[in-house]
């Protein structure tokens, strides 16, 4: 039946100039047409289809034929699959050539369109390559289909499971690395057009005759393969965890990362001019992108990533450039990107941080280096977040520890004093005045001799450290690292500064700091205690009182645990305190015997 | 033996404004015996000192010098370091006073293979490009910017940077301002001009590695 009325229409049509098509007979054709393969007619619908003198209705009309065709397809198993391939090959072709073959392009996209990560993987495999001939018949005008396709693909590839170890990228079960080595084949007749357009403009430079609408339509190319690079370097290459060529010999994965790399190149967005970008004037080009979305921050911290941290197109990066100056720029892309709460762009930053900060000498960055506010910034945010995201600590200490050991000796002095005054972080500033105590006792060794950490400006830092926040009433516990710090670095200063010497200026300070730091933190240590020792009374009074009343709920009888982790908590409070309190102990023992002897 | 230095300023000439702190400075280094300066923290350059000490540091330590009497070559110690230094000084060879004194020689060296037009030499903060190929002391070519094929020539463009900004290594940026437009040099690197101790990680520069250029200035802005 519907073979019957598939054959009318076409017949019909076929007197008719293909501009009087009606709206019914498009329709006929299309719900005919799609029953014919649904039914398993594909044979027919080849024969009407290539048939010579129906040619000028296939390109009208044929493309509605394509979503019953890639439904086929996709199953694979159908027997009447190669009729079906045979048909979708024709139309491609001939429907390419159309005026405007969008309908086509469309049809095709949306077809591409799946929820399930196999129908996704498949459609991409089976698409990608008629999509490309479609765009490459467009000529000139290509740019913005291209984009508008690249987009949906990405749309689609951002829908597939990601492979994360090794195993998962050989296996590739979801077909993630198919899709990217898919896709780099897609791309390539555009990225060489569009490398072809760069040398021919080159050498027409000063040929004026080359006419502005055509250096506009190449612009557009170029623009749309650009924003193609930055939109996968946000994903998938911002959340895969690229393997080394030790660890995997071969990777899809790395080598459609440096496929990217390349196309940028040959685009004419060298990957050195990307990478040290945030420090470099870029010339303002009179396109119709802004900066920040030609450039997404998190794409281009990701590229500095790609070429940093896993050497990729190393070969093509001059090995010029200073570590100084890689660090520098390495900072900014971090310092954009400090405050996206995603934990890939997160693990990214931190793994370029490292990476750049080994490689500069250390004591060598001055301190005027300190005015440029990254340098200020990313190590304090970068230790702030990494206690606050990370239940290790060990790491992000590491790294702030690295970055310090870069700085030379006065910027290390300027740079605890700002991060003691703005960090707000018991944790953070302990470590501080820890690394305080290890530049002092650095600097009273022989030779080692400076005027930030010992004589002048020794003090004014040593007032800010030895202090209590809120005198009398700081709370001990929630500042215990800065406390413990702060009384470790006095006992040290007291024991390995003779008195005859004072070369820290410690001796004749004292009877400040005791005003200032050791009176109220006995005062502190001792309300404390009191309040503490109360509410474990309390407590315990509560518990035995529990004990002969017990609460029951139902038939169950329900435990005490709130009040024993309670009484565990105050225990500990309590030993915290005498753990101070032996410390502002032995310093007094320690003065008293200097200060007679 | 020589003189005892005398006197120069009085106390009120001490105290005054007009005397700069570095003059005093410079006094006191000229003349007081070396464990004086190290007790007093007056050694080293005298623009450092003058940011740390204070005046009335300088005007105390300037009137015990008289008061203790402890000149340069009071000490034997001191006579003979003092000895030591003037030798080493005598052996430099003449340098060009560059911006920063105390730096010590110029870690590179470079040798003119063909003349530039000697007339466009780069400024600070000016841009600069270059073609280059960088080998290691074996030979081995680590980096180049100069494609195989002369006609890919075309497609590429020469390494272009601000010169003098410290963006390139130390030595790359202190030669390259002393090139002119279309000079091709030859630039042996040592490492602490270079990459230094660390080298290039995971790449073709090892630790310690003197490098070898051949640049040609294309372009000066």
């Amino acid at each position: 039946m519907a073979l019957e009325q598939l054959s009318d229409v076409v017949q019909r049509c076929v007197t008719l100039p293909n501009d009087s098509y009606t709206t019914e007979d498009y329709d006929v054709f299309t719900i005919a047409g799609r029953t014919c393969i649904e039914e398993g007619n594909s044979a027919q619908v080849l024969s009407i289809v290539l048939d010579e003198k129906n040619q000028d209705i296939v390109r009208s009309m044929g493309w509605n034929l394509l979503p019953p065709l890639i439904q086929v397809l996709l199953k694979k198993e159908d027997k009447n699959l190669s009729h079906c391939l045979a048909v979708f090959n024709h139309l491609i072709k001939v429907c390419s050539s159309a005026r405007q073959p969008k309908e086509l392009l469309i049809g095709l996209l949306e077809q591409l369109e799946q929820d399930d990560p196999e129908p996704i993987a498949e459609s991409l495999h089976l698409l990608l390559n008629p999509l490309q001939k479609v765009l490459l018949c467009l000529g000139s005008r290509k740019a913005s289909s291209l984009g508008m396709s690249l987009s949906s693909v990405l749309d689609q590839v951002a829908k597939l499971p990601l492979p994360h170890t090794k195993e998962q990228e050989e296996d590739d079960v979801f077909s993630l690395c198919r899709c990217c080595t898919d896709l780099t084949d897609f791309v390539r007749p555009f990225v060489h057009e569009a490398r072809q357009n760069n040398l021919n403009s080159q050498n027409d430079n000063a040929n004026k005759m080359a006419g502005d609408q055509d250096r506009g339509k190449e612009d557009e190319l170029r623009t749309e393969l650009l924003k193609f690079c930055m939109k996968t370097l946000s994903h998938p290459l911002l959340e895969v965890q690229l393997k080394d060529p030790d660890t995997l010999a071969v990777s899809p994965l790395r080598n459609f990362a440096t496929e990217i790399l390349n196309t940028l190149s040959a685009i004419g967005e060298p990957v050195p001019s990307l990478v040290f970008q945030p420090l470099l004037k870029r010339k303002q080009v009179p396109g119709f992108l802004e900066e920040e979305v030609r450039y997404p921050k998190e794409s281009l911290a990701c590229l500095a990533h790609l070429v940093f941290v896993h050497h990729l197109a190393a070969d093509t990066f001059p090995s010029v450039f200073s570590p100084v100056f890689s660090l520098r720029c390495n900072m900014e892309h971090i310092f954009e990107c400090h405050f996206s709460f995603d934990v890939c762009v997160f693990t990214i930053i931190q793994e370029l941080y490292e990476k750049s900060l080994v490689r500069v000498e250390d004591g060598s960055l001055p301190a005027d280096l300190l005015e440029i506010k990254t340098f200020l910034q990313v190590p304090q945010v970068n230790v702030l977040r990494h206690l606050l995201l990370c239940p290790q600590r060990t790491r992000g200490l590491k790294v702030f520890q690295l970055s310090v050991d870069k700085f030379d000796t006065e910027a290390k002095y300027n740079f605890f004093q700002y991060m003691l005054k703005t960090s707000n972080h018991s944790g953070v500033e302990g470590y501080v005045i820890k690394n305080i105590k290890n530049q002092i006792d650095f600097a009273l060794r022989p030779g080692n001799s400076n005027t930030w950490f010992e004589g002048v400006h020794l003090l004014p830092l040593l007032r800010k450290v030895l202090t209590l926040p809120d005198g009398p009433e700081t709370d001990l516990l929630q500042y215990l690292d800065r406390v413990m710090e702060s009384l470790n670095l006095l006992r040290y200063l007291i024991i390995r500064d003779k008195v005859t010497e004072n070369q820290t200026g410690i001796w004749t300070e004292l009877y400040k700091i005791e005003d200032a730091f050791i009176k109220p933190l006995r005062v502190g240590v001792n309300m404390s205690r009191a309040h503490y020792e109360r509410e474990l009374h309390n407590t315990m009074e509560t518990k035995r009182k529990e004990s002969v009343l017990s609460v029951s709920v139902g038939d169950e009888k329900l435990p005490n645990m709130t009040s024993e982790s309670q009484i565990q908590a105050l225990h500990s409070a309590l030993h915290t305190f005498d753990m101070i309190e032996s410390v502002l102990v032995r310093i007094e023992e320690l003065t008293e015997v200097k200060e007679t002897h | 033996m020589a003189a005892e230095p005398t006197r120069e300023w009085s106390d009120e000439q001490l105290k005054s404004d007009d005397l700069p702190k570095k003059d005093i400075i410079k006094f006191i280094q000229d003349n007081a015996a070396h464990s004086f300066l190290n007790e007093h923290k007056l050694l080293g350059n005298i623009k450092n000192v003058a940011k740390t000490a204070k005046k009335e540091q300088l005007i105390i330590a300037y009137d015990q010098l008289f008061e203790s009497k402890r000149f340069k070559g009071t000490e034997p110690v001191e006579e003979m370091t003092e000895q030591v230094k003037a030798v080493k000084i005598e052996e430099k060879p003449k340098e060009v006073k560059t911006e920063v004194v105390d730096e010590g020689p110029p870690k590179y060296t470079k040798s003119v293979l063909k003349k530039g037009d000697k007339t466009n030499f780069p400024k600070k903060g000016e841009n600069v490009s270059c073609w280059y190929t960088g080998t290691l002391e074996d030979g081995t070519v680590f980096d180049t910017n100069i494609p195989a094929a002369a006609r890919k020539k075309k497609q590429t463009k020469p390494l272009s940077f601000k010169a003098g900004l410290g963006r390139v290594i130390r030595g790359w940026d202190e030669a390259i301002l002393t090139m002119s437009k279309g000079e091709t040099a030859r630039l042996e690197i040592e490492p602490e001009w270079a990459y230094g101790k660390k080298g290039l990680p995971d790449s073709k520069i090892p630790p310690n590695a003197k490098l070898i250029f051949e640049v040609e200035l294309v372009a000066v802005d």
